[in-house]
């Protein structure tokens, strides 16, 4: 009994962590129609630039985490201006292709500039709690209480603010938003931007539990897709419970089956789901 | 107010319209006759900053607008209904209204008055205020598609088809509604193939032939010629 609730409270981390990325790539499919592959590279920056900002520069790991949030959304603001905008009435496999080179100049880039050895990020958070008489690490509680409460914010911002309408307006129908005088320029600029701080916030948060790696995005950015096409490209609730679903299959698969099969679970339940619902979870048919 | 001048549009290597030129008063409603590929739509996207034009000139209220960002013809003070409707389908019928009236989000009691406004228009879209547009029938979702237009107070109203695949009784409270829009101050240029119905409130028009303006006429010259009353009214 002890083992299932700790493997579920790591599956239930896993998936905020899961969530909060796939959320910001299923953000700019669903309003750019653009299939990031960069964003697991801009995750692993993300934790880099926590790592640096509380280890080299010293500053406290919640300054280092909006340090880390608010780089990667100037970042992501870059790509789309530089990389992603002139792209746009090009062919989509161009920005599919310009993505990819973005990750390999970000993988190249990270290990140019810190190196490609492994880094541990110390966490203030290092004890545990005891909750319902059971020990849970205090790291994986912050995990899943500040991702829940990113993912309840953003809810509220495109359901509530005009903003967050515009957003969702031009994921619906770009021409229809154009029309409304919405400036599509300023909202694919937004959009990368939530996306890749999303991206940031998930490393900053996951970086005092795990390795920080050049490579460290690449399961995750495979884990993402993943998610999202079996939530439905472009769906906000199928990237969360797409994630949660993933991550604690995946947990409790890999302690009551094999832990050799944990990986391999992932791909086994998205060809089950796309057997059944070839548009994903959480997609109208259409 | 909207004086089009020697516009040319292509598509690629398609010229779509060819040095068309036509103008529009305050008040008036301006009808677009034409077979379907005439340039009709062409025109209104092109005015609605969708398209940009290859050369020749649109001035509005004195400005300049060839060339301009949709988003920026909006604020200028001319809205479009497009052909295809393009509204927001998994959003609220109050959602898509509220965001017709984007350039002015900062006044909120404005918004709301233009939402009441578009409510005194068309009744129905009251009650559905909470429905997902892709729930409507086609007739109230072209009824949304010219409340949302609305919602961004524009001097003109550019409509493209608005009739398109709606029953007879239905296209007959369209039409109404755009001539009472009319009388409450704002201008409408219409796209339409249907030209009975247009014709009906229409102070002007405009036949259009691949891409040119093949005759213009007011409202009874039209009515009268034999040319467009074979071609269009079938009689």
């Amino acid at each position: 009994m002890t083992l299932f609730f700790q493997q579920l409270v790591n599956g239930i981390a896993l998936g905020s962590i899961y969530g909060l990325v796939a959320l910001g790539l299923t953000l700019v499919y669903g309003v750019l129609k653009i299939p990031n592959f960069a964003h697991g590279a801009l995750y692993m920056v993300g934790a880099y630039i926590t790592f640096v900002a509380a280890v080299v520069y010293g500053m406290g790991y919640i300054g280092a985490i909006a340090v880390a949030v608010i780089v990667l959304a100037g970042i992501g603001v870059a790509l789309e201006r530089v990389v992603f905008n002139p792209l746009r009435h090009a062919p989509r496999l161009h920005s599919m292709i310009a993505a990819l080179g973005v990750l390999l100049f970000l993988e190249a880039g990270a290990q140019l500039a810190w190196g490609a050895e492994f880094r541990r990020l110390p966490s203030p958070f290092s004890g545990t709690v005891v909750l319902f008489g059971l020990p849970v690490a205090t790291q994986r509680l912050l995990v899943i209480v500040a991702a829940v409460a990113v993912m309840i914010g953003l809810s509220l911002f495109l359901k509530r603010t005009t903003t967050g309408a515009a957003i969702e307006a031009m994921a619906q129908d770009r021409a229809g938003a154009l029309l409304v005088g919405i400036d599509t320029r300023k909202i694919a600029m937004l959009t990368f931007a939530i996306s890749a701080a999303l991206a940031a916030f998930a490393a900053a948060l996951v970086a005092p539990l795990n390795l920080i790696s050049p490579t460290m995005g690449e399961a995750v950015n495979l884990k993402a897709f993943v998610i999202i096409i079996l939530g439905g490209m472009g769906s906000i609730p199928g990237a969360v419970v797409g994630g949660y679903l993933l991550a604690l299959v995946e947990v409790l698969g890999g302690t009551y089956i094999s832990s050799s099969f944990s990986q391999l679970i992932a791909f086994a339940v998205l060809v089950v789901v796309l057997a059944f619902r070839p548009t994903g979870l959480f997609t109208r048919g259409v | 107010m909207l004086d089009v001048d020697s516009l040319t549009v292509r598509y690629g290597r398609v010229v779509a319209l060819r040095e068309v030129g036509l103008h529009l008063e305050k008040g008036e409603i301006v009808v677009l006759l034409g077979a379907n590929g005439a340039g009709k739509s062409t025109l209104l996207r092109t005015i609605a900053g969708l398209l940009r034009p290859l050369t020749g000139s649109i001035r509005f209220d004195g400005s300049e607008l060839a060339g301009c960002p949709a988003y920026e013809v909006v604020r200028a003070g001319i809205a479009l209904g497009p052909e295809g409707k393009h509204l927001f389908p998994e959003l609220s019928v109050r959602k898509n209204l509220a965001l017709g009236a984007y350039p002015h989000r900062r006044d909120r009691a404005g918004v709301e008055r233009s939402m009441e406004e578009v409510f005194s228009l068309f009744p129905v879209l009251r009650e559905k205020a909470g429905d997902a547009a892709r729930s409507l029938s086609g007739g109230q979702q072209q009824m949304v598609v010219i409340g949302r237009a609305l919602m961004a107070r524009p001097k003109l109203l550019l409509l493209d088809e608005p009739s398109l695949g709606l029953a007879p009784l239905v296209v007959e409270e369209v039409f109404d509604a755009v001539a009472e829009l009319n009388r409450r101050g704002t201008s409408v240029l219409l796209a339409e193939q249907n030209a009975n119905a247009a014709l009906r409130i229409a102070t002007r028009g405009y036949v259009f032939e691949t891409g040119q303006v093949a005759l213009a006429g007011s409202r009874d010259e039209l009515l009268d010629n034999s040319d467009v009353r074979r071609a269009y009214l079938g009689i």
